[in-house]
């Protein structure tokens, strides 16, 4: 899990990385590689260090151990401006008092670039991210999704090794979030270039992601392409955060009883993990249940069942076939759809 | 529940103000009542030498002490806004002598500044001989020499900036703390930081501050110069606007002239406010506040 | 995640903590000697010729400075007079700011605007321009030479800027909880007493203070409108001390530290409310 291939070269490398906030551990011995080029996003839960990882990156907050490598260079040591790291932040850290285009050129004219190529340059900038009309106004004029906008060109401005990109979508109405989400892998497929972005939103981490870091406490609990963490979460915990609603885990001696033949490997105290959607309601031998409440998203529904055994159990039925409340059913699931894990590890067993 | 705070506000703001302008055409001097005096005691004033030596040295007080006290209580507010080792007892320290009672202050200045006795001039003849400083020289002469004199009022004054660095250290808290990490991920020196984040930031509060001290000025020099210079060295070195008031009236009992006076401190402190609205608007649009 | 404090983050680590703490005692350096020098000036014996050096702690340390000046300038009583006034002005001072500012609050915002505007205005007014007129108005009122125009300040909550502080406290209040009173059928005196108040009790004690510290230390209303020795207060009394010989200084510092020592003291214990942020921005400790 942790035993990434760490190469120096990559265009960010996080070696063994532990930092400390307020005197409580917040990143564990952290190894995470971003190849040149990739947008990783990491995703986790509030409180997993999701941030405090960028800030390091960033050199904002120190590393207790561990060190950083951007671009093939040893950067721990380095402070934050020698990096050549830009980063967007949720609240988009705008200067009041600057027009947009100033805004974007401060990076340029605090290192010395002169006034005409500044301008040149954040006016590209500007463009590339649809903010070209923007120039003029100042931050207070704009709208959330502009402000975004601002902010993503700020960044690029300057043409870092490593773009950091802290919930930059997290402020953001949803019609729009969906929008900046599918303009901001635009942007990246045309720069090419290497980004870490951070997120709870596990939606917008399958959408946007070459590859997930699921974090959790300060560790890397998986790290895989979008198809990787959804089809063979590496832990209980991966199951349980990706996918809405979330996964069903069962003991694996009891309740329900999956049909067909079970893999290799089911010694000993295990769990079994099913998605709602391979639930099958009405199957002959399946196991009893009850309807407590069905909710209906459009055509899909969404039942709230329990188990003769008292275990919950959630199941994703077309909205034309929904049970009803307080239906009794019979639920079954093939073990071809399930997940099999380590009932206190919480780890994946097999494949 | 607002009314005796509007009883207050009209019989100790409101009605005052409009007596001043009454009692500013008149001659009165508490014994008779008032009577009508027209324009004269206007036309006085413009003429009066002493009274243009009060307004000259307030204007003139205004523009040397509230630059520094501005600057004092900026520098303290930028250094002392982080926790850092003897931070908390230096902004006590440097509140302290705001909470002095004025008179106690003036009183304590009054020592200070003595020729003989004071400490001031005690540590300024260390090393020299027969009185004068290590380098020879006479030390200042404080509350003899007008120059000296008016320094000593403004040194005085300077100490006394406690309010205005509580505000600007809260507005400098009060930043948003991103927008010093992006500048800081640009590599920007300290003085970037200062001239192209802080102080742009924090210039509707520093504008407001100076119109603010500029009035305050009119009336925080009158202690000193009651108490510790009595308006001299001889003639008027550090009369003062509000002291020439005082003065006037209760002194000479001249209340309808001190009225006319004092309708000039107004019209100067109208003038400031007008200012502070145009400058609140201008910041307003500015930064959407 | 939340909670970031303020302040640029580690930028130069180490060494920028060393400067600020040089500067830090820097400060302490150019504030603390003033008032250090008031104190062990005030210990001095009396009547000695000038020391050729300045002395930090005296030789011999005497209280004799102390003795005199309560014998000769009516301290004692002047001290009374001071402490009746603030007993009286404070309370009433920091009872009818509480109010306005609540009432303020709950007013339709077009009206409070006025009156924070007025309010305003008032605040910018310096006191010396109101001393001629208000000093006829009170003579006219007959109540010149009583302590009622010293205690008559109260009625503007001190300054109008306390007012407006709890203008502002008040209105920082969610609405939800107004709303929660009125729909338990609250006075709005109920609500003001039993919800509001207790609320923004940090702004009362820091108001409270200051009320008192510039109570206290007035010195521009007594002297204009007290002349009974028996009515001085303080601080006018310490005015009959700067007329002494300056070898008797240590007499007239004895004084000044008398009314010094409740305004520092109460300013000092009311201090961490100026800065209680302090404590909730964790992250630059040293």
């Amino acid at each position: 899990m942790s035993d990434v291939d760490l190469t120096h070269d990559a265009g960010l490398t996080l070696d063994g990385v532990s930092a400390a906030y307020r005197g409580v551990t917040v990143l564990q011995q952290l190894r995470l590689t971003v190849a040149r080029g990739e947008l990783l996003v990491v995703l986790g839960p509030s409180g997993a260090g999701k941030s405090t990882l960028l800030r390091v990156v960033a050199g904002l907050e120190p590393v207790t151990t561990g060190r950083v490598w951007i671009a093939g260079r040893d950067v721990t040591a380095d402070r934050p401006g020698r990096r050549n790291v830009s980063m967007v932040f949720q609240s988009y850290a705008l200067f009041p008092h600057l027009t947009v285009a100033e805004n974007i050129a401060f990076g340029l004219v605090v290192r010395d670039v002169p006034k005409v190529a500044a301008r040149e340059r954040a006016r590209t900038a500007a463009e590339q991210v649809g903010a070209a009309h923007l120039l003029g106004r100042r931050p207070g004029q704009l709208s959330g999704g502009e402000r975004q906008r601002v902010a993503l060109a700020r960044a690029l401005v300057r043409e870092p090794d490593v773009f950091l990109l802290d919930e930059p979508l997290s402020n953001l109405d949803l019609a729009l979030r969906v929008q900046m989400r599918a303009e901001l892998r635009a942007l990246h497929d045309r720069l090419g270039a290497t980004m870490a972005h951070v997120t709870h939103d596990q939606t917008e981490a399958l959408v946007l992601a070459d590859r997930i870091a699921v974090l959790r406490d300060g560790r890397v609990e998986q790290v895989g392409t979008p198809d990787e963490i959804w089809h063979t979460p590496a832990s209980r915990f991966v199951a349980g955060f990706v996918g809405s609603p979330a996964m069903n885990v069962l003991p694996g001696s009891g309740p329900i009883q999956p049909s067909g033949a079970p893999p290799a490997g089911m010694a000993g105290e295990r769990e079994i993990g099913f998605r709602p959607e391979a639930v099958v309601l009405g199957e002959p031998d399946g196991a009893a249940a009850t309807v407590d409440r069905v909710e209906v998203v459009g055509t899909d529904a969404y039942a709230y069942l329990t188990l003769r055994a008292g275990n919950p159990v959630v199941a994703r039925v077309p909205a034309a076939h929904r049970p009803a409340r307080g239906d009794a059913v019979r639920v079954g699931v093939h073990w071809a759809d399930t997940h099999v894990f380590d009932a206190t590890t919480g780890l994946r067993c097999a494949a | 529940m607002l009314a005796p705070y509007l009883v207050g506000l009209v019989g100790l703001v409101l009605l005052p103000a409009a007596v001043t302008l009454a009692l500013a055409f008149t001659e009165y001097d508490l014994v008779n009542p008032p009577s009508w005096a027209g324009l004269a005691n206007v036309s006085e004033l413009v003429t009066d030498p002493v009274f243009r030596v009060a307004l000259t040295n307030s204007l003139v007080f205004a523009l040397v002490a509230v630059p520094l006290r501005v600057l004092l209580a900026l520098g303290l507010a930028l250094l002392l806004h982080r926790r850092s080792f003897g931070s908390r007892p230096a902004r006590v320290a440097a509140l302290l002598p705001t909470a002095v009672p004025e008179i106690a202050y003036g009183l304590l200045w009054l020592w200070l500044f003595n020729p003989l006795y004071g400490p001031i001039n005690q540590l300024l003849r260390v090393g020299g001989e027969n009185g004068l400083t290590m380098l020879g020289r006479t030390p200042p002469q404080w509350l003899t020499d007008p120059t000296d004199a008016r320094a000593a009022i403004i040194l005085m004054s300077v100490f006394t900036m406690g309010e205005t660095f509580v505000v600007l250290l809260a507005a400098r808290r009060a930043l948003p703390a991103d927008v010093y990490e992006v500048a800081a991920l640009e590599d920007a020196t300290g003085w970037d930081v200062f001239r192209r984040v802080t102080l742009p930031l924090m210039a509707p509060v520093l504008a407001l501050l100076v119109v603010r001290d500029l009035i305050a000025s009119l009336h925080f020099s009158f202690v000193p110069a009651f108490v510790v210079t009595d308006g001299g060295p001889p003639p008027y070195a550090t009369t003062y606007l509000s002291l020439f008031i005082y003065r006037t009236g209760f002194e000479y009992l001249r209340y309808g002239y001190a009225a006319a006076a004092t309708l000039v401190m107004m019209l100067l402190t109208v003038a400031a406010v007008v200012l502070q609205w145009r400058l609140f608007r201008r910041y307003r649009a500015f930064y959407r506040l | 995640m939340g909670g970031r404090a303020s302040g640029p983050p580690p930028l130069s680590g180490r060494i920028g903590r060393i400067w600020r703490a040089l500067g830090s005692l820097f400060v302490l350096l150019v504030f603390v000697p003033p008032l250090l020098l008031l104190v062990s000036g005030s210990l001095t014996e009396p009547g000695l010729p000038p020391s050729p050096t300045p002395q930090v702690i005296p030789d011999p340390v005497s209280t004799a400075g102390y003795r005199q000046a309560l014998a000769v300038g009516g301290v004692l009583r002047a001290a009374l007079n001071s402490l009746l006034v603030a007993v009286v002005a404070v309370p009433l001072s920091v009872l009818v700011a509480a109010l306005a500012g609540f009432a303020l609050a709950r007013l339709a915002p077009r009206r409070a605007a006025l009156i924070v505007v007025a309010s305003l205005v008032a605040l910018m007014v310096p006191a010396t321009a109101l001393l001629v007129p208000r000093f006829a108005i009170f003579r006219v009122l007959g109540l010149t030479d009583t302590l009622v125009p010293l205690i008559a300040p109260a009625l503007l909550g001190t300054s109008p800027l306390y007012v407006l502080v709890y203008y502002l406290a008040f209105r920082a209040l969610p609405r939800d909880l107004y709303d929660a009173c009125l729909v338990e059928d609250m006075t709005p005196m109920g609500i003001w007493w039993r919800f509001a108040l207790p609320m923004v009790r940090p702004v009362t004690a820091a108001i409270t203070a200051l009320t008192f510290v510039f109570t206290w230390s007035n010195f521009l209303d007594p002297l204009i409108y007290v002349y009974d020795r028996d009515l001085f207060t303080l601080p006018l009394a310490l005015r009959s001390l700067s007329v002494l010989d300056p070898t008797n200084f240590p007499v007239f510092l004895a004084g000044a530290v008398l009314a010094t020592g409740p305004a520092v003291l109460v300013f000092g214990l009311a201090q961490r409310r100026f800065f209680h942020h302090d404590d909730q921005t964790g992250r630059n400790r040293p």
